[in-house]
This record gives structure tokens, sequence and C-alpha cells, in this order.
């Protein structure tokens, strides 16, 4: 069961030497970091090891967080840069709009079914959308909708100014629609 | 389209200003362009709210600590010194380096070099004395003792740190 103490709270336990409430804010931040760090890696193993380096880097400098912003907010800065410099390293190529590759992928990481298409939700084909975009897209999309931060706290974890999140939520929303469209005509194709 | 389309998201993220809010809200009242894309970009909207975040695996939580808990037992020596050992050791050698200076000028003897300076009776006090036999001992003793304190106080604390 998660602590009801807010993160501030929890940060104070741990710099007082309570390793235990450490654990807390990693339980309830884990699901978010690991959905973020998906959007960039690809794969649940490199999402992993971005998201696990993420919260053992986030430690290491609690005692350098100023608190002028949200925990969430500085711990998604920390997954922004941790996931460009892992990908940088490994040299992992962004997968293509088009790349067929990456659908064959994603399909099989969402365990598609090729006898089961009837239990395909829009949701499903949503999440495939989702994994077709290219990370700063996928990123943007997951903090606005799923990580409650405004515009302003996005552009605080990703470095840029509120206006060009604005812009680059707008543009992402496009792709994101198209994909979802594109996705669900192939879909209704295959079963004509 | 493009152009309507930013309208109608800034609209439904309420990130524009009080007069275009109400201009935008008059349009979906009165125009059926606008309504009908206002309504397909909030179904839109609802269904990128319900995106579900990945779940990561059973052990993530033990594997962060883990690792946490494996830097700090990897921690370099140079990031454990204590510095009021450091500091300790500073004044000691600060302390003999100046003892030394005191007793090689005290036993430089001033007039034969320049006879034109006054001489001083300055003194050392006989050290010879407080090195006797006993007082030496007794030194020794006492340093055995602390040595075998601070040996038993690291023990524990090795003992401890594998503990936890």
């Amino acid at each position: 069961m998660q602590s009801k103490l807010s993160d501030i709270e929890l940060i104070d336990q741990t710099l007082a030497g309570d390793q235990s409430a450490y654990a807390d804010l990693v339980k309830r931040h884990q699901r978010f970091v690991f959905t973020l760090a998906l959007r960039f890696a690809k794969n649940r193993e490199d999402a992993e090891e971005i998201s696990q380096d993420c919260f053992v880097k986030a430690y290491r400098s609690l005692s350098l967080f100023q608190r002028q912003s949200k925990f969430s907010t500085w711990l998604y800065t920390i997954v922004y840069t941790t996931a460009m410099t892992t990908l940088r390293k490994k040299r992992v190529e962004t997968s293509s709009i088009d790349d067929e590759d990456n659908t064959i992928q994603i399909e099989s990481n969402g365990r598609y079914d090729e006898n089961n298409a009837e239990n395909r939700s829009r949701s499903f084909y949503l999440n495939q959308a989702i994994a077709q975009l290219l990370p700063d897209d996928a990123t943007i999309i997951t903090l606005f909708y799923k990580g409650e931060q405004s515009l302003e706290e996005i552009a605080q974890a990703l470095g840029i100014e509120a206006n060009t999140v604005k812009v680059k939520l707008f543009r992402a929303r496009q792709r994101l629609k198209e994909k979802l469209e594109r996705n669900l005509k192939h879909e209704a194709k295959e079963l004509i | 389209m493009n152009n309507i389309e930013e309208k109608l998201w800034n609209y439904i993220d309420g990130s524009c200003l009080p007069d275009e809010q109400q201009a935008i809200s008059l349009l979906i009242e009165q125009d059926e362009l606008y309504r009908s894309k206002y309504l397909e970009l909030l179904q839109l909207n609802q269904e990128f709210n319900a995106i579900e975040l990945e779940e990561p695996p059973m052990a993530f939580t033990y594997n962060v600590m883990e690792a946490i808990r494996a830097e700090h037992a990897q921690k370099p020596l140079k990031a454990s010194i204590n510095l009021g050992i450091i500091g300790g050791i500073s004044a000691f050698f600060i302390f003999v380096i100046l003892a030394l200076v005191i007793i090689a000028l005290a036993s430089i003897q001033w007039s034969s070099i320049n006879p034109g300076l006054p001489v001083t009776n300055f003194q050392l006090p006989n050290f010879s004395k407080y090195f006797s036999g006993p007082v030496i001992k007794g030194f020794l003793y006492f340093d055995v003792i602390l040595g075998l304190f601070l040996f038993d106080a690291y023990l524990r604390k090795k003992s401890f740190s594998k503990q936890s």
C-alpha cells in the first residue's frame, strides 16, 4: 500500500535517512516514469533500465531539488535527459512513421492475435498509434494527458518555451489522430 | 482547417484568452463546421485522457532500492573520508612544524651572528625532564588504549553496515 504522505514529506524523510520513504516515492511515480521511458526506448528492457537509472539519479541529487516546481516535473526532466543520453549511447534509431518493421514489433508487444481481431478495442489502436509516434510527440502527449503537467511544467521538464510546447502538442495530436485513423482504416480493410 | 483545429484545441485546453474563449464558444453554437469539429476533437480528447500507463515489472521498486544500496556500498574512499580526521592530522603537522621552528630559532646564538643585536635571555624549557621513563611509558600505554578503542569502533561500524 502506498503512503498518503505528500511527495515533499517523503523527500524530507528520505533526506533524514529513511530509505523506505524513497521506496514509496518510487512506487508512486514508477508507472509514469516507465511509460515515459518506453516512449523513447520502444522496448521494455531498455525502458526499465532508463527508468531505474532515473530513480537512482534522482535519489543521488535529491538534496539539490529546490522545491520550486513539483517533484514530478523535476523527475520528468531527469527522465527526459536520461532517455536522450541512453538512446544516444545505444544509437537506437527512432522509428520512422512508415516503418513496417516497427509496426510488426508494436503488434507483437501489444500481443497481437490475428485470429482474435474483434478483441482489439479502440484503446488498443490508440496505444499502437502512440507507439508509432516519434519519441518527442509521444512524450508531450503522455506528459500532458497522464502526467498532470501544465504547458509551463512540460516546458520546464523539456527545457523549451511554453509556446513551443503548445505548438508541439498541437502537432503531436494531429499526428496521433492521423495514425489512429490510418490504423483503424487498415484494420477495416483487413476485416473486409 | 488546421487553424480551426488549433483554435478548438486551445478552447478545449482552456489555454486561450477569455475574449477568444467567448468568440469560439459563439462559433461552436452558430457554425456547423465548428460544432462538428469541436465534437470530434472533444471525443478524441476523452480518448487521449483514457490512455493507459504501462506497468513496470513487479520487482521494479526492489531493483531501484537495491541499486541505491549497492551504490552506497561501493562509495569510493575519497567520498567517505572524515573531514575531522583530515583537520586533526593537519593540526598535528602544523603543531610539530611550529615547535621545530621555535626550537631552531631558540637554539641560534644571535649575538655571535651579529654582535650589535641585543642579547635575549630566552631559554627553552628543559624537555628532557618530561621525557623520563614513566612519562613515556604512560604515553605509550595511552596510545595502546586509544588504538584498541578506535579499532573496536571500526569493527562495530563494519559489522553494522554489513547488517543494514
